[in-house]
C-alpha cells in the first residue's frame, strides 16, 4: 500500500513537472518544473532500491543540467514570459502531437500486446527481463554496477569520455562564433535593452 | 517490501520513531546556528578588540534569538519587479536542503575499538544519526547542490541588479568548488571504501593514524577544506556579499523573516560543513587514541559526542578565524584557484594514491614484490602528474597570448569589476 | 525506503517552520508598502536603467565544464569502491578516463574560457584600459539626477 502511495505521489510530481516544463510561459518556472520531475524520478528509483542512481539523478541532472540551463536563460535574457501561442516552426505543434502519439502507441503496445504474459512485454521490447532487485543478494547496487561498469561496458565508459570531450569543443567552437573577443571581455552597453 | 503483497505495511513504531528523531534534531540544528552566530559574533569581536553581545542574557547568549525574534515585527517587501513565486519559494529552497544534510551525520556513538558506533538502549540497538543511507555522503553532494536553487532563484527572481549579479556570481563560484568538492571526496572514499558515513567513521576508528586526513596524504584535506569554505560563500570567498560592490548579494531585496530564514540556512550549513570535515577527515566521534590510564565512568555514546563536538569546534573558529584574518578574493583569482589549481591537482592526487594502493596489493606483477610495484607506479604517476601540470602550464600560457593578440572594442567588465 | 522516513519528517518540519515563520511575520510585521520601497535596491537613486540581461558568456562556459567534471566524478565514485579487486585493468580504464576529460578541460583553458580577466591581463590587451588617465570623473557615469528637482531649484 505504502509502495502504491509513493509511487502515485511521485507519479503525479513527476507528469505535473512535465507537463509544467512545457506550459508554463516563464522559462525559469518551466526548468523549475523540471527539477520536480527529476526528483520524482529519483525517489522512483529510491523505491526500486537504487539509492545510488537516485542520488546520481539529483546531483548530476539537477545539480548541474538545470543549473546549465538556467544560466542559458539568464545569459541570453530570455527569462521573461513568453507567448506560447506563436509556433517559431510551422505544423511543430501538430508534428509533435503525431510523434507523441507514435511513441505512445509503441510503448503501450510493446508493454501490453506482445511478449510472455507472465513475464510482461518488457521482454520483447528489450530482449531482457526487468530486475528490481540486485541480482546478488546483499550486495550494494553501487558495488554491482562499478562491477559491471568497469568490466562488460568498460569500452562504453570510455566512449563516454570521448562524448563529453566532443561536447567541451562543441560548447567552445559555438560561443567563440561570434569572434574571439566575446571570451576576452564583455561590453557592458550591450548589456541594456 | 518488494514482492510484497498491497497491505497496508506501515509500522506506526517506525513513524513515531521518525517524528521523534525529527523534531529533536530540528530542535537541536536550532539551537546550534543560534548557538554558533553568537559564538561567531563573540570570537570576531575578541579578534578586533571589541567586547561583542553582552546583554541579552548570560554572556549574551540570548542576543541572536532577541534579533531573530526582531525580524518578525519588521515589514516584509516583495520588490514591485519581482517574480512574486519564485521570490517566495527560494527561502524554502535554501533552509530545507540545509536542514537535510545535517541528517547523514554520525553526532556520537560508540567506535572505539572498532565497534559499529551503536549503542544498546533499552535492548534496541541505536544509532547517533538521523538516516543512514547505504550511499549517504552522496546525500550530502545532492543536498549542496539543491542549495545553489535557493541563491541563483532569490538573486534571479528579486528584479534588481545586485542580487542577480550576486547570484550569476555566487552560482558559478559553488559549481565549480563543487566539482574540487567531489574530487576531493573520491580519496577519502578511496581509502574507507564505502559511501555510507557510518562506515567512513568505523574505517578511520583506529586512533589519529587511521583518520583519513593522514590515510590520504593531508592534500585532499585541505582542498576539501578550501573548497568547503567557497561552497559556503565564507570569508575570504565571499564575493556573493561583496558589500562594496554589490551591497548584499543575492538577498539584497530580502527583508524581515524571509531575509532570516536565509541568514539561518548560511550558519546552519557551515555548521553542518564542519561536521562533514570532522566525519571525512577527523574520524567523526571516533577516539582520536585510547585513555587505557584512565576509565571515564561516561557510557560510550557520551564519550562519542565529547570527541565529536571537540573536534568540530577546531572548524567552527577555523571559519571566524578566516572571516577576521583574510582579504577577500578577487573573481578572477577565486576562479583560477578553484579550476587551475584545486580540480587539477584532487585528480591527480586521487589517482596517483589509487595507483599506490593498487600497487600494495602485489598483484599487479611489474615488479617481484609489492614495494617494487609502488615504486614503479609511483614514478609512473609522478611522471604523468608533471606532464599534465606542464599541459596545464602550456595551456594558460596559450590563453594569455591569445588574449593580447584581441584588439579590444571598448572597457568595462559586467558583472565582475574589481 | 522506510530508512529516509526520519529526513522526510525533517523535510516536512523544516518547510513548516519556514511557513509558519512567514505567517507571523505577517500578523506581527507592519505592511505598508510605498513605491519608493518596492523599487529595486539602487542606493538611495532613483535607477536609472534595467538591470542587465546578458550576461558574460564564461558563465555558461563554466557551467559547462561543470558538468563534464561532475559526471567524471559521478563515475569516480563506483571506481574507488572496487579499485581492489580491478587491479591494474581498472587504474589504467579511469586512467584513460581521466586523461580524456583533463583533455576537454585544457583545451577550454587554451581558449582562454576560464580567464576572467583581472587588470594584468587588460593591459596585455589595451594598456589604456588601466592607465591613470582613467580617473573615477572620466569613468564613472552620473546617474541619479532623472526625476530630481535641478540643484538651483532645491537651494531657492
Amino acid at each position: 500500500m505504502i509502495d502504491v502511495i509513493v509511487f502515485a505521489i511521485s507519479a503525479l510530481i513527476i507528469i505535473g513537472g512535465a507537463i509544467g516544463v512545457i506550459a508554463l510561459p516563464n522559462p525559469v518556472h518551466a526548468a523549475l518544473s523540471l527539477i520536480a520531475t527529476f526528483f520524482g524520478v529519483a525517489v522512483l528509483f529510491v523505491q526500486q532500491e537504487a539509492h545510488f542512481l537516485a542520488l546520481v539523478q539529483v546531483v548530476v541532472y539537477a545539480g548541474a543540467i538545470v543549473v546549465l540551463f538556467l544560466f542559458v536563460i539568464m545569459l541570453l535574457g530570455v527569462d521573461r514570459a513568453q507567448e506560447l501561442g506563436v509556433e517559431p516552426l510551422a505544423g511543430q505543434r501538430a508534428a509533435g502531437v503525431a510523434v507523441g502519439a507514435v511513441l505512445l502507441a509503441l510503448v503501450v503496445g510493446g508493454l501490453f500486446l506482445s511478449g510472455d504474459p507472465d513475464r510482461g512485454g518488457a521482454v520483447a521490447l528489450t530482449g531482457q527481463s526487468g530486475q528490481v532487485v540486485p541480482t546478488v543478494e546483499g550486495e550494494q547496487d553501487v558495488i554491482q554496477l562499478a562491477r559491471d561498469l568497469f568490466t562488460r561496458h568498460l569500452l562504453t565508459f570510455e566512449a563516454t569520455g570521448i562524448l563529453l570531450t566532443v561536447a567541451t569543443v562543441g560548447a567552445v567552437v559555438l560561443v567563440r562564433a561570434r569572434g574571439a573577443e566575446d571570451l576576452i571581455l564583455d561590453e557592458p552597453g550591450t548589456a541594456q535593452h | 517490501m518488494i514482492g510484497q503483497p498491497y497491505l497496508i505495511d506501515v509500522d506506526w513504531g517506525d513513524l513515531v520513531q521518525a517524528v521523534i528523531t525529527a523534531v529533536i534534531s530540528f530542535a537541536v540544528l536550532l539551537v546550534s546556528v543560534m548557538l554558533m552566530v553568537w559564538f561567531e559574533r563573540k570570537v570576531v569581536s575578541r579578534l578586533q578588540n571589541r567586547i561583542g553581545p553582552n546583554q541579552a542574557g548570560p554572556f549574551g547568549l540570548l542576543q541572536t534569538l532577541f534579533d531573530g525574534t526582531k525580524l518578525f515585527f519588521k515589514e516584509d517587501l516583495i520588490p514591485a519587479e519581482a517574480d512574486r513565486f519564485v521570490f517566495k519559494l527560494a527561502p524554502y529552497l535554501a533552509l530545507v536542503p540545509a536542514f537535510l544534510m545535517f541528517t547523514i551525520i554520525p553526532v556520537a556513538g560508540d567506535f572505539s575499538n572498532g565497534h559499529d558506533g551503536s549503542v544498546m538502549v533499552g535492548g534496541e540497538k541505536m544509532f547517533f544519526q538521523v538516516i543512514d543511507p547505504p550511499v549517504g555522503i552522496l546525500f550530502f553532494l545532492a543536498m549542496s547542490a539543491l542549495g545553489v536553487y535557493g541563491i541563483m532563484l532569490a538573486g534571479w527572481s528579486s528584479g534588481s541588479k545586485y542580487p542577480l549579479i550576486g547570484s550569476v556570481r555566487a552560482s558559478a563560484q559553488v559549481i565549480s568548488y563543487e566539482a574540487a568538492l567531489g574530487l576531493a571526496l573520491a580519496s577519502v572514499l578511496l581509502v574507507t571504501g564505502t559511501l555510507s558515513t557510518n562506515g567512513i567513521v568505523q574505517a578511520q576508528s583506529g586512533g589519529f593514524t587511521s583518520w583519513a586526513l593522514v590515510t590520504t596524504g593531508f592534500v585532499p584535506f585541505v582542498i576539501f577544506v578550501i573548497a568547503g569554505t567557497a561552497e559556503l560563500n565564507r570569508p575570504p570567498f565571499d564575493l556573493v556579499e561583496a558589500e562594496q560592490e554589490i551591497v548584499g548579494g543575492f538577498h539584497t531585496e530580502y527583508s524581515s523573516i524571509r531575509f532570516a530564514l536565509f541568514f539561518l540556512a548560511e550558519f546552519m550549513n557551515v555548521v553542518t560543513m564542519s561536521a562533514i570535515f570532522v566525519t571525512l577527515f577527523l574520524g567523526g566521534p571516533a577516539p582520536a587514541w585510547d585513555f587505557p590510564w584512565i576509565d571515564l565512568p561516561l557510557p560510550g555514546a557520551l564519550m562519542g559526542f565529547i570527541w565529536f563536538f571537540g573536534k568540530l569546534l577546531i572548524f567552527l573558529f577555523m571559519f571566524v578565524w578566516f572571516r577576521a584574518t583574510l582579504p577577500r578574493l578577487r573573481y578572477d583569482q577565486l576562479m583560477d584557484l578553484g579550476w587551475k589549481v584545486l580540480i587539477p591537482l584532487a585528480l591527480g592526487w586521487l589517482l596517483v594514491l589509487a595507483g599506490i594502493r593498487v600497487a600494495q596489493d602485489n598483484n599487479i606483477g611489474l615488479a617481484d614484490t609489492a614495494f617494487g610495484d609502488t615504486l614503479i607506479i609511483l614514478v609512473i604517476g609522478l611522471a604523468g602528474l608533471a606532464a599534465g601540470a606542464g599541459l596545464l602550464a602550456a595551456a594558460i600560457k596559450n590563453a594569455r597570448n591569445e588574449a593580447s593578440a584581441v584588439a579590444l572594442p571598448t572597457s568595462g567588465i559586467v558583472g565582475m569589476e574589481d | 525506503m522506510s530508512q529516509y522516513l526520519p529526513a522526510l519528517a525533517l523535510l516536512i518540519l523544516a518547510a513548516l517552520f519556514a511557513a509558519l515563520s512567514f505567517v507571523g511575520s505577517r500578523l506581527l510585521a507592519p505592511r505598508n508598502p510605498t513605491v519608493p520601497k518596492e523599487a529595486p535596491y539602487e542606493c538611495g537613486i532613483i535607477p536609472g536603467r534595467e538591470p542587465p540581461q546578458r550576461f558574460p558568456v564564461r558563465f555558461y562556459l563554466v557551467a559547462m565544464i561543470f558538468i563534464v567534471f561532475d559526471i567524471e566524478i559521478i563515475f569516480l565514485y563506483p571506481y574507488v569502491l572496487v579499485y581492489r579487486e580491478l587491479a591494474l585493468a581498472g587504474l589504467v580504464a579511469i586512467a584513460i578516463f581521466a586523461a580524456l576529460v583533463f583533455e576537454s578541460f585544457v583545451y577550454l583553458i587554451s581558449k582562454g574560457a576560464l580567464d576572467w580577466g583581472p587588470p594584468s591581463t587588460a593591459r596585455q590587451i589595451d594598456p589604456s584600459l588601466v592607465s591613470a588617465e582613467r580617473t573615477a570623473s572620466t569613468t564613472i557615469r552620473k546617474v541619479g539626477l532623472e526625476g530630481r528637482l535641478p540643484h538651483n531649484e532645491v537651494a531657492a
